[in-house]
């Protein structure tokens, strides 16, 4: 499945030079010995614990030789240099995982329990190194859920792995699919704790990608749409060329809103050229407007923090069967009289021009 | 996209929630009884509520006859029983609007113009009847951009439109690109509202979607992975069958934990959902799934260990690429207590990775 590969290849060059140590960063971490950040909380020593640590780990040349995988031989730089990184942020151990699940697509079992088994031994050799700062999640050949297990398994009683990381699909399979179940079945009756990171949704951004229980082609379906559409007029500079420019999106404005801080930081990435003026929370709170179709008050509460009361506005989705938000409105604690009745009808009023 | 594709989708969302109408059909035995309209009072005073989310059709007859777009001729607007419903949920004033936006793949003009102009004054006709209750969204054939500008202009002035509808792409097309600008123009030197209704994304479920300005397959591909892969873990029952599953999603959950209102509701209110959880889904939200932290804003963790609890929220870096690191916004956030700081930022990750 090329199109993984070169999915993942995009997004790895997407960030190319965005590596904080490594390369030119490393040098001058490594010398200046930065003092180790201790993390005190209410006068006490606590230990911070980072569940998300990506680590690009070569591979010996020859387990990959001759394959479509030769090269992953290559990787980035060992994890020498996360101790001083660790030290400067305050981290106290790092959980260490290899996120981008290239090797879902080897069909060789042998292969497959040959890429994973470097991956879980040399974890385990960096965490027997630094058994007090760096622990490491399982890599496993999900593409065989019995050898999946049966690696878990391996990686936790025999190289001290502390939980498995997976990606959000198997060459493009659910992982809800029953022939799935040995996997988690191991997984849950070792108390593991599983760390899932996606790959940029290569299995959703297809045909009937959305397809399946749960009615995901609208309860996810629409608010992506939404939230890409209100991106890109943010991102394109369409708001910048029309300012007078007042959009209002359905179902809350979709994700956008609610999750907010991917985009805000995402444009300040040093891979980003960006043509619009303004940072992005400048359009969310003054172009851009919300519907009220959140249902529930901490829904609503967050909604209104991240916009302001001047950008939501009453919306029910009739004549479909959504829950209607009026009393949500009307009974919300965090909302004085005024902005209710700007939410329910004022803001509408003054936008629509009714008398 | 093909012109079936739309079309085929469009149908099946609407199939999709085919006797989920409020009113109409089976609910209407109901409202024969007329049930008291709800007036909305705060603080003692009346206030008008108004409705920016209101869908319908509106027949086209002959218009449409011989096109591919027949099915529309007999739409059914069922306003008579709208009337009923907004009455009883305390809605004054609905901003009407049709949503279907099929007509985008017209690609004759003047049977687009011909499309949206009845739309336009259907509308405005049931408006006049009902004016204190109704007021109309302008219906426009985007594809058309420069068009679309003049029929927004013609729904405003002449037919007392308040505002424009649109859907998120025109047959696949971002609505910034250049060609779109007329209409743009045209919505802002007005002034307008435009409300954008979405159609399930189909123009994002294909290859090479997230392309453009913005790095959207990393901004939103990773969250949107995660969102459809949690979502799957609950409405597949997966989190059933193992109850002892603990997952952790990257990314602050992706989208799931911060909008997870629609979510929650799915299963009630989509009578094809199909769903195979026996909880809650908010059950499995504060159990079996997990989260890392990296949500960049004191206002995005608030709401998440809201929705999650504390127990739920585990500290994440993402190194060693360049996100903003959080530790000092977990220490500063006044809404967590000394426990909670120290769950999140470590104990809840000891417990879970046996870190002595």
């Amino acid at each position: 499945m090329a199109n993984r590969r070169q999915f993942f290849k995009t997004l790895a060059g997407a960030t190319a030079g965005m590596y904080v140590m490594g390369r030119g960063g490393a040098a001058n971490l490594l010398q200046a010995q930065a003092a180790r950040r201790q993390i005190m909380v209410g006068g006490r020593r606590m230990r911070v614990v980072d569940i998300h640590q990506h680590w690009d780990m070569a591979l010996p040349a020859e387990i990959v030789r001759g394959t479509p995988f030769e090269e992953f031989a290559k990787g980035g730089a060992g994890l020498d240099e996360r101790i001083p990184l660790l030290d400067k942020e305050g981290i106290d151990v790092g959980v260490v995982g290899v996120n981008d699940f290239w090797w879902y697509e080897a069909t060789d079992r042998g292969l497959a329990r040959a890429i994973c088994t470097v991956h879980n031994e040399t974890l385990g050799m960096w965490h027997r190194m630094h058994p007090d700062r760096l622990v490491g999640m399982a890599s496993v050949p999900l593409q065989f859920p019995d050898l999946a297990a049966e690696m878990l398994q391996d990686a936790v009683e025999r190289h001290g792995a502390r939980g498995v990381t997976i990606g959000g699909h198997v060459n493009g399979e659910n992982l809800t699919l029953p022939k799935f179940d040995p996997f988690w079945a191991k997984v849950a009756e070792m108390g593991e704790l599983v760390f899932m990171h996606p790959n940029g949704s290569a299995n959703i951004i297809k045909d009937d990608g959305l397809a399946g229980p749960g009615g995901l082609g609208n309860v996810v379906g629409n608010p992506l749409e939404t939230t890409v559409f209100l991106s890109r007029l943010i991102l394109d500079g369409t708001l910048d060329k029309f300012p007078a420019l007042k959009v209002c999106g359905a179902h809350g404005g979709g994700f956008l809103p609610s999750y907010f801080g991917r985009t805000e930081i995402g444009t300040q990435r040093g891979n980003q050229k960006p043509i619009f003026k303004k940072p992005p929370r400048e359009y969310l709170r003054s172009q851009i407007l919300a519907d009220t179709m959140v249902f529930s008050e901490e829904g609503l509460r967050h909604l209104v923090a991240e916009m302001g009361v001047s950008q939501v506005v009453f919306g029910t989705d009739i004549p479909f069967g959504w829950p209607v938000n009026v009393d949500l409105i009307a009974n919300a604690s965090v909302l004085s009289d005024a902005e209710k009745e700007a939410i329910l009808g004022g803001n509408l009023i003054k936008l629509l021009r009714l008398a | 996209m093909n012109v079936r594709g739309r079309r085929d989708f469009f149908k099946s969302v609407a199939g999709a929630t085919a006797g989920m109408y409020v009113m109409a059909r089976g609910g209407s035995a109901d409202a024969q009884a007329p049930a008291a309209r709800r007036q909305v009072m705060i603080g003692g005073r009346r206030i008008r509520v108004v409705d920016v989310h209101a869908h319908c059709d509106m027949p086209l007859g002959d218009i449409v006859k011989g096109t591919p777009f027949e099915n529309q001729a007999n739409a059914d607007p069922e306003l008579e029983e709208r009337l009923l419903a907004i009455d009883e949920q305390g809605v004054d004033v609905q901003a009407l609007s049709i949503n279907g936006f099929w007509w985008y793949e017209a690609t004759d003009r003047g049977l687009a113009r011909a499309i949206c102009n009845t739309q336009n004054e259907g509308l405005a006709a049931w408006v006049r009847q009902h004016s204190d209750r109704f007021v109309a969204m302008a219906s426009v054939p985007l594809q058309f951009p420069d068009l679309a500008a003049e029929v927004l202009e013609d729904a405003v002035t002449r037919l007392g439109a308040r505002g424009v509808t649109l859907g998120g792409h025109v047959n696949g097309e971002d609505l910034s690109l250049p060609k779109f600008d007329p209409f743009w123009a045209k919505a802002a030197e007005m002034g307008e509202l435009v409300f954008m209704h979405p159609q399930g994304s189909d123009n994002l479920i294909k290859e090479g979607a997230f392309r453009g300005r913005g790095a959207l397959g990393n901004i939103m591909g990773n969250p949107l992975e995660t969102t459809y892969f949690l979502s799957r873990l609950i409405f597949d029952g997966v989190f059933d069958r193992h109850p002892q599953l603990r997952v952790c999603g990257a990314h602050a959950g992706g989208y799931l934990p911060s909008y997870f209102g629609r979510t929650e509701v799915a299963c009630d209110v989509r009578a094809n959902a199909d769903c195979a959880n026996t909880k809650r889904p908010r059950e499995y939200l504060r159990s079996q799934i997990l989260v890392d932290t990296m949500l960049f804003s004191e206002e995005g963790l608030r709401h998440l260990v809201a929705e999650m609890g504390v127990s739920q929220v585990v500290y994440g870096t993402d190194n060693p690429f360049n996100w903003p690191v959080t530790v000092d916004l977990v220490l500063n956030a006044p809404f967590l207590n000394d426990a909670e700081k120290e769950a999140i930022l470590g104990g809840n990750l000891m417990r879970l990775l046996r870190i002595t």
